[in-house]
C-alpha cells in the first residue's frame, strides 16, 4: 500500500533569466504526508509552483497516478485532483468565506462531493461556520489560513498541497492546524508540505526530502533525518 | 419649481442608460485592469446595429435589443483576442493604445460607410403626463431597460457560478486559476458581455437622441467621468453615478445653454476628484 501518487523528476524552473531549481526529484505516496524542508531562498516554493503549474517547468517531469502532467494548466491541474494552498493564502479577500468555499468546489469533480465536503470542512474548522457570511479579508491570519485550507479541501482533490502553513500565525495556531493535517492523513488524503519549521515538519510527516540551493541535498524517514547531524546542526538547531 | 422636479426626474431616467454605459467600460477595468478607449466606437455600433435592424426589417426599435446584445457579445470576445489578450497584465500604456486603435479602426470605417451625417430613429411610445409636464415615453422604456439589464449583471455576478468565477478572477487571477477557473476564458467572456452591456447602451441612447458615426467620443467621456466618480471597477457604483450625472444634466439644462452642459460637467468632476479621490461610491472597496 505504498504507491506513488505524485512523481517529479529532474525539475528545473525559474523566473526570468534566474534558475531556482537545478533537477529536484521526489515523490508523494499516497495517504502520506510527505513534507520539504529547507531554508530560505532553497527553491521550496517554487517546487510547488512548478508541480501546480503556477510556473512553467523549464525541465524534467511530472507524473501524476502515472500520467505525465507536466505541461497542463493550473487549471486542469486543479481538475485532475491537484489542490495548492499557497504561500500568503491568497485568498478571495473581497468575498464572502462562503463564496471563498464555493469558488474551492469550482472543479467539475468537486460537484458531487460538495455537501459532504462542506460538512467535512465545518467540521475541522467550526469556526469558520460561525463567519460565512464575513468578507475573507476581514478575518484574522488563522482564520484565513484555515479558509484557505478549507478552500483547498473543497476540491475534492487527491493531493493537498500546502506551502508554508505555519508563517506568521501564532504558535498555538500552528500546533492546531498540524492537528488538523494529521487528522486528514488518517482519513486518507495525500499531503504535500513545504515547511521552514523543520521541527514541525518532521514531527508529522511520513518521508521528508531536504532541498538547499535549489538541488536535493538528502531525502528520508523523519527519524532518519533527525539523526543526521548536519541535519542537526543547520535545520534543528541542535 | 415643479419643474427643476419634472427635469430631475428626467434626468434620473437618462442617467440609468449613462450608467449603464459606463458598467460596460467599469466592469473590463475591474476584472483585468484594462481601460477600454474603443468603448466610445462600440456604443455608436450598438446605435447603429439600431439603425440598420429598423430601417432594413422594419422592426420595432425594442426588438433590437436581442441582436444588439448578442451580437455585442460576439464582438467582445473577438476584441479580447485581437487587442486585449496579450496586454493584460503588462503597463497600462499598452491596452491603451492597443483599444485605442481599434477606436480609430472602428471609427474610420463607419466615416467610410456612413459619413458624419446625423442618423435618427423613431420612436413612438406615448410619453407620461405629470401636471404640465410630460416625460417622453422613450426616456421611460429606455431607463426601465437599462436598470433591468444593470440588475441582470448584478445577479449574474453574484449569484451565478460563472458570475462568481469572474469576481475571482478580478479579486486575484492567480489564486482563480489555482481553484481550477479558466482564467483565460474567462477575461474573454468578461470582455464579451462589457461590450454586449455597451451596444445595448448604444442602442438606448440611439432610442432618445440623434447620433452620428463620430458621437462615440463624448460618450466615451461620460463613460470615463462616471466610471471614475462611481470608484473604478464597481459597476454598481458606476449606476448610481451615472443618474447623478444624469440628474445634473437635467437640473442644470434649463438654466443655461446645451453646449455648457459638458463645461460644468467635467469642472464638478475635476472638483469631485478633489474632494472624493477614490470615487464617490466606492466606500466599499472592491464591490465587484
Amino acid at each position: 500500500m505504498s504507491e506513488t501518487l505524485l512523481k517529479v523528476e529532474g525539475l528545473e524552473a525559474g523566473y526570468g533569466e534566474v534558475q531556482v531549481l537545478w533537477g529536484v526529484s521526489l515523490a508523494a505516496v499516497r495517504g502520506h504526508l510527505t513534507a520539504i524542508v529547507g531554508a530560505n531562498g532553497a527553491g521550496k516554493t517554487t517546487t510547488l509552483r512548478a508541480i501546480a503549474g503556477t510556473i512553467a517547468p523549464w525541465r524534467g517531469r511530472i507524473l501524476f497516478e502515472g500520467d505525465d502532467v507536466t505541461r497542463l494548466s493550473t487549471h486542469e491541474k486543479a481538475e485532475r485532483g491537484f489542490a495548492l494552498v499557497p504561500e500568503g493564502r491568497q485568498l478571495f479577500t473581497t468575498m464572502t468565506v462562503a463564496e471563498n468555499l464555493e469558488l474551492g468546489a469550482f472543479p467539475k469533480r468537486a460537484a458531487r462531493a460538495y455537501a459532504e465536503r462542506l460538512d467535512q470542512v465545518f467540521t475541522l474548522f467550526p469556526r469558520l461556520a460561525e463567519r460565512q457570511r464575513q468578507l475573507a479579508g476581514t478575518l484574522s491570519g488563522g482564520e484565513q489560513q484555515m479558509v484557505a485550507i478549507a478552500r483547498g479541501l473543497m476540491s475534492n482533490p487527491d493531493i493537498l498541497i500546502i506551502d508554508e502553513m505555519s508563517l506568521g500565525l501564532a504558535p498555538v495556531l500552528v500546533y492546531q492546524l498540524f492537528q488538523t493535517l494529521k487528522k486528514l492523513k488518517d482519513v486518507g488524503l495525500t499531503i504535500l508540505l513545504v515547511e521552514q519549521n523543520v521541527h514541525l515538519a518532521l514531527a508529522v510527516s511520513d518521508y521528508a526530502y531536504v532541498i538547499a540551493e535549489g538541488k536535493l541535498f538528502t531525502e528520508g524517514r523523519p527519524a532518519e533525518l533527525s539523526a543526521m547531524p548536519e541535519i542537526r546542526r543547520a535545520y534543528l538547531g541542535l | 419649481m415643479l419643474g427643476i422636479l419634472a427635469s430631475i426626474i428626467d434626468g434620473v431616467l437618462v442617467g440609468l442608460v449613462y450608467g449603464l454605459a459606463a458598467m460596460g467600460l467599469t466592469l473590463i477595468w475591474g476584472v483585468m485592469d484594462v481601460v477600454n478607449l474603443s468603448h466610445g466606437p462600440v456604443i455608436v455600433a450598438g446605435m447603429f446595429g439600431l439603425y440598420l435592424l429598423t430601417s432594413a426589417l422594419g422592426i420595432s426599435p425594442y426588438l433590437a435589443l436581442p441582436p444588439v446584445l448578442i451580437g455585442g457579445f460576439f464582438a467582445g470576445v473577438l476584441l479580447y483576442w485581437i487587442a486585449v489578450h496579450r496586454m493584460v497584465g503588462k503597463p497600462p500604456l499598452m491596452s491603451l493604445l492597443s483599444t485605442f486603435a481599434v477606436n480609430l479602426v472602428l471609427v474610420g470605417l463607419g466615416t467610410a460607410v456612413w459619413g458624419t451625417a446625423l442618423f435618427n430613429v423613431e420612436v413612438s411610445v406615448p410619453g407620461v403626463s405629470l401636471g404640465r409636464y410630460t416625460f417622453p415615453g422613450p426616456h421611460i422604456v429606455a431607463s426601465l431597460m437599462a436598470a433591468l439589464i444593470a440588475y441582470a449583471l448584478y445577479f449574474f455576478l453574484h449569484h451565478s457560478r460563472t458570475g462568481k468565477a469572474v469576481r475571482a478572477v478580478a479579486n486575484n487571477r492567480e489564486a482563480a486559476e489555482l481553484v481550477g477557473i479558466p482564467t483565460t476564458r474567462v477575461l474573454a467572456l468578461t470582455v464579451g458581455c462589457s461590450l454586449a452591456i455597451a451596444c445595448v447602451s448604444g442602442m438606448l441612447i440611439g432610442t432618445l437622441f440623434p447620433f452620428t458615426v463620430l458621437s462615440g467620443d463624448s460618450y466615451l467621456l461620460k463613460s470615463f467621468v462616471v466610471t471614475v466618480l462611481g470608484g473604478f471597477g464597481n459597476p454598481l457604483g458606476a449606476l448610481f453615478a451615472g443618474v447623478a450625472l444624469g440628474v445634473l444634466e437635467g437640473a442644470v439644462a434649463p438654466f443655461v445653454p446645451i453646449s455648457w452642459t459638458l463645461v460644468i460637467e467635467f469642472g464638478l468632476f475635476v472638483l469631485a476628484l478633489i474632494a472624493f479621490p477614490g470615487g464617490l461610491f466606492s466606500l466599499r472597496r472592491g464591490a465587484l
